[in-house]
């Protein structure tokens, strides 16, 4: 039978592309990527931009309220702690430990729990029951309880937050890529490719993988929150960052003696906080829903 | 369903079992004498040493350490505070219940809002309620919940002065302790003011549970949402539309109890952000229970009440989970299903 | 007069496309009694048809309607609420997913009990008792030997064809006049797929019930149906009583399902091709302006651009500008 092109071509767009598209007409979304782009910059170049170092004071201006208030100046953007010193530079560097160091424990907690999960996804029986199961007894342990215990061995810092926080994000990342590789490994296209001759490794990289990443990429966004949220809190608890570290937490738990007098001082880690976990859940968010028509 | 359950119990155990492993060697690794940390005696007597170098197996092989730690542990004996020198069960035996009390205010005021809430916006057609109610659940998530808590203290309780921002009750206020729930205890007790003292004890217990609810709260209005959205397009809602039933019928009769399933598979897995958030709410607020007693107990080096509180906590969580699992596979049928399948 | 009648309905869905008229100009007429079948291929809108008579339509609808009576009521004067009414104790529906149709989380039971129709003599508390005994009833008379074990079972549990049976008798016991039936036997095993339309046909004639039945099986539908309606992409091509219509299709389209028909005789010289429309059905985002079948009709012409209306002529309905004529059709049958 002759071919006949009677309609005209529809364009069919990647995947990837595809979920640009989607991503991309979710307002919403669009405003947290651009926000999340914004915090990488100040991450990597804060200390190229702060004002001063975040450990000079100035005691000829303490407590000075943010300059929009009549009492502030503009010297201090946003005001000054009870040690004078400057809150606008000490958020641009905390945002280096709260928000670098939150990636930075997801992607060390990403690529461990990647390679337990994949292995115990794609292996059986007993090897792929230890694998999984070994960490589902620390998946019960509390992220700030790992922390306290992490701090009784090794007294508090921040390097102790990236073990804590990291033990406590690992198994979640197992347990999702082992749990989504194994439940792609059931349907019938794996079958499919296997009877065509193909490797384990090929199947894996080939076959579950593309349909896996969504999964992986879910994850990866809600630790990224859940590290940023646990970072602080422990900072908050004095567990992690200590005293005159510009980590956010921190910066809230020094400003709670001046909580009356100076509610700013709690008010703008806090927010600072608030707006990075935010833009993080709403890229996560429109991933998600973005990804939700692909799948099925 | 009994080869389930067994299933199940064993899980339970073999997670504790790893869990107990876990804190034994973390038990090791303390920087203080492993006899110190295994008891609290600071400066044991040579008798005291002996005893505890025959009760935890010191001088055996790891294991059999191990199997003693696991007697002397489960057994009840959790060794002393170092810091107060009182029986560390009977101090959890004291902080357990506030932490219960607080929890379970929480989560009722958490599923009586969010259940509602999240089954009106996955029903209203109107592009601006759907959008309020998911940036406020979005907000709500993304909220530290230290600094909620401090904002609410400082609004409501210092600048409005309305609420109490700290403990459990007013210190004024003499309460046997009978079921260790203040709700409870004041409510039951024999004196003139026991009914001024429950209120004083429900205006203490607003603001943390308010702040700790922020959490649950929003994420069971987004799983009830999604869950409803999602069941309101199944072909039996609109075979139910067929037959004539009213809305509130369908969602009431058929959209809910489907709904709901998954919101109970939910907070399951919420457990352990939970607990993380309801012991920053507890020292925030003062609140006696287990999340500040652990934290009290780690600023000063407190290497029993750190082990056995977490050990508390976590066992608790393992229990809960795997509780909330069999729940969940009880009540719904159709994991049942899978249940046949499986086996 | 007819028990429903439905004239020009037109429904547009917003899709990301745009807004798509997936129903155009649809006209439907059916009798008190008869067994009207809706022959279409998938995705050429009958579903929707039925949802619109149903009156549950998709949030992204948009339905616009001439004249819609039912039993010489206008539908289109009655409020959701009167509508709703309406359609419980009238119209009933199954569809073509019977498991799906069931709530997953409730026993099939406590399903059917609930559907069941009250006694406004009894009190409430004999209520339960009287909805059980009448659901038992209606099991056993849609061919359920022990009603009891089915009860007790969740929809998962039991086979496709024991859900549709238990979707026929939710669907009768208010003893509705017009039984909407969507696909009822797909994913069957012939034998149940006898089983329920020997129940349809039952049902229709000892109760009297009038059936429209959705399929694209055009043997099954010639086999069991009084009238026809033949469907294409959201537009009606033809309609008449079952006989008629096989015997002198006038209409391109149906001529050429008919030619799908096994034959006996085989009128095909030895290895020819399959007589078939050439191309397949357009998607709804390229639907071709004018009458639909144009671009694949092999006598279409420039005319064909303007959407024909639907002419009646001796209880024959058929929407073409070039319709085969009688004689033709004559003429083939004798060549064959």
């Amino acid at each position: 039978m002759p071919r006949i092109s009677i309609y005209q071509e529809d364009h069919i767009p990647s995947p990837s592309r595809r979920l640009w598209e989607a991503f991309s007409a979710n307002p919403f979304a669009l405003a947290g990527f651009w926000a999340v782009i914004f915090l990488l910059i100040i991450a990597l170049f804060g200390p190229l931009i702060a004002p001063y170092s975040p450990e000079m004071q100035d005691p000829k201006a303490m407590l000075l309220p943010p300059s929009w208030d009549p009492a502030g100046t503009v010297e201090h953007f946003l005001g000054t702690d009870d040690l004078g010193r400057d809150i606008f530079s000490r958020l641009l560097y905390g945002a280096q430990l709260t928000f670098g160091m939150a990636l930075l424990i997801v992607a060390t907690a990403l690529g461990l729990g990647f390679v337990i999960g994949a292995l115990s996804g794609m292996t059986r029986g007993l090897k792929s029951s230890v694998l999984s199961h070994l960490l589902d007894a620390l998946l019960s342990i509390p992220s700030l309880l790992m922390a306290i215990l992490v701090v009784a061995v090794t007294g508090p810092g921040l390097e102790n937050i990236f073990w804590a926080v990291g033990l406590a994000l690992t198994p979640q990342f197992v347990r999702a890529i082992h749990q989504a590789i194994h439940e792609e490994l059931q349907k019938e296209y794996v079958t499919a490719a296997r009877l065509d001759g193909a490797n384990s490794l090929q199947i894996f990289w080939y076959v579950i993988m593309p349909n896996v990443w969504d999964t992986v990429i879910i994850q990866t966004t809600l630790a990224i929150s859940a590290a940023i949220l646990d970072i602080a809190a422990l900072g908050f608890l004095g567990l992690g960052a200590q005293a005159p570290s510009p980590e956010w937490g921190a910066m809230v738990s020094q400003g709670v003696d001046n909580l009356l007098i100076a509610p700013w001082l709690v008010t703008l880690p806090g927010l600072a906080i608030l707006f990075t976990v935010l833009a993080i859940n709403l890229v996560g968010d429109g991933l998600r829903s973005a990804l939700t028509p692909i799948r099925n | 369903m009994a080869k389930y359950l067994l299933r199940r119990l064993n899980l339970f155990l073999a997670t504790s079992a790893v869990l107990m492993l876990v804190l034994f060697l973390a038990t090791r690794m303390f920087p203080v004498d492993l006899g110190v940390a295994l008891t609290g005696v600071e400066q044991p007597t040579q008798e005291q040493q002996q005893q505890t170098i025959k009760a935890y197996a010191l001088d055996g092989s790891g294991f059999s350490q191990y199997v003693a730690f696991l007697q002397q542990r489960l057994g009840g004996n959790m060794g002393i505070s170092m810091t107060s020198q009182q029986s560390v069960a009977g101090e959890l035996v004291d902080v357990l219940p506030a932490s219960f009390e607080l929890i379970i205010v929480t989560s009722l005021m958490a599923l009586a809002l969010g259940i509602p809430i999240g089954v009106l916006a996955a029903l209203s057609n109107s592009k601006a309620t759907q959008n309020v109610i998911m940036a406020l659940t979005l907000t709500g998530y993304s909220i530290p919940v230290f600094w909620l808590g401090l904002s609410l203290s400082l609004w409501f309780g210092v600048k409005l002065g309305w609420l109490p921002i700290s403990g459990q009750l007013n210190l004024l206020y003499e309460i046997p302790r009978v079921t260790g729930f203040v709700l409870i205890d004041t409510l039951i007790a024999d004196t003139p003011y026991s009914m001024s003292a429950f209120k004083d004890a429900v205006l203490h217990i607003i603001l943390p549970a308010t702040t700790l609810a922020v959490f649950p709260f929003t994420v069971v209005v987004r799983i009830t949402r999604a869950a409803m959205a999602n069941v309101m397009t199944q072909t039996y809602v609109r075979a139910a539309e067929a037959r004539g039933l009213s809305t509130a019928m369908i969602v009431l009769r058929h959209a809910l109890p489907n709904a709901l399933i998954p919101v109970l598979k939910s907070m399951g897995l919420m457990l352990g952000a939970f607990t993380s958030y309801a012991i920053v709410v507890e020292v925030i607020f003062s609140w006696p229970g287990v999340g500040a007693w652990l934290v009290q107990g780690i600023y000063q080096r407190d290497y029993t009440v750190i082990q056995s509180g977490i050990m508390v906590v976590a066992l608790l969580i393992i229990f809960m989970s795997i509780l909330i699992d069999v729940l969940h596979t009880a009540t719904n049928p159709l994991s049942r299903k899978e249940l046949y399948a499986t086996n | 007069m007819p028990l429903l009648d439905i004239r020009n309905l037109s429904i547009e869905l917003d899709t990301p496309h745009g807004r798509v008229k997936a129903l155009e100009k649809v006209s439907l007429t059916l009798n008190p009694g008869e067994v009207h079948g809706l022959l279409g291929e998938s995705g050429s809108g009958r579903s929707l048809l039925a949802r619109a008579i149903m009156g549950i339509p998709g949030h992204n609808w948009t339905i616009t309607v001439d004249r819609m009576m039912w039993d010489g009521k206008n539908l289109l004067e009655l409020d959701s609420k009167e509508r709703r009414a309406l359609m419980g104790s009238d119209i009933a529906m199954i569809f073509q997913d019977p498991s799906g149709s069931l709530d997953p989380a409730r026993s099939v039971g406590s399903q059917i009990i609930e559907a069941m129709p009250r006694n406004a003599e009894l009190k409430f508390w004999q209520q339960k008792k009287y909805k059980r005994q009448i659901a038992e009833q209606w099991l056993h008379k849609v061919g359920i030997k022990n009603p009891d074990d089915l009860m007790e079972a969740y929809p998962w549990e039991i086979s496709e064809g024991e859900c549709q049976k238990v979707m026929i008798a939710i669907a009768l016991a208010n003893k509705p006049r017009l039984l909407i039936a969507d696909e009822p036997t797909t994913s069957m095993e012939l034998s149940t797929q006898a089983q329920i339309f020997r129940l349809l046909a039952k049902l229709n004639q000892v109760h009297g019930v009038s059936i429209l039945l959705i399929s694209h099986e055009i043997e099954t539908l010639t086999h069991w149906c009084d009238r026809l309606t033949v469907f294409y992409s959201g537009q009606v091509m033809e309609s008449g009583v079952t006989s008629e219509l096989i015997n002198s299709p006038r209409h391109p389209y149906t001529r050429i399902l008919l030619e799908y028909l096994p034959n006996e005789a085989n009128p095909h010289a030895h290895k020819a091709f399959m007589p078939s429309l050439q191309g397949s059905a357009p998607a709804l985002q390229h639907l071709p302006i004018g009458c639909r079948l144009g671009p694949r009709c092999p006598s279409a012409r420039k005319q064909c651009v303007a959407q024909p209306l639907l002419i009646h002529e001796k209880d024959r309905y058929c929407a073409c500008h070039f319709p085969i004529r009688y004689d033709e059709n004559k003429h083939d049958h004798t060549a064959s």
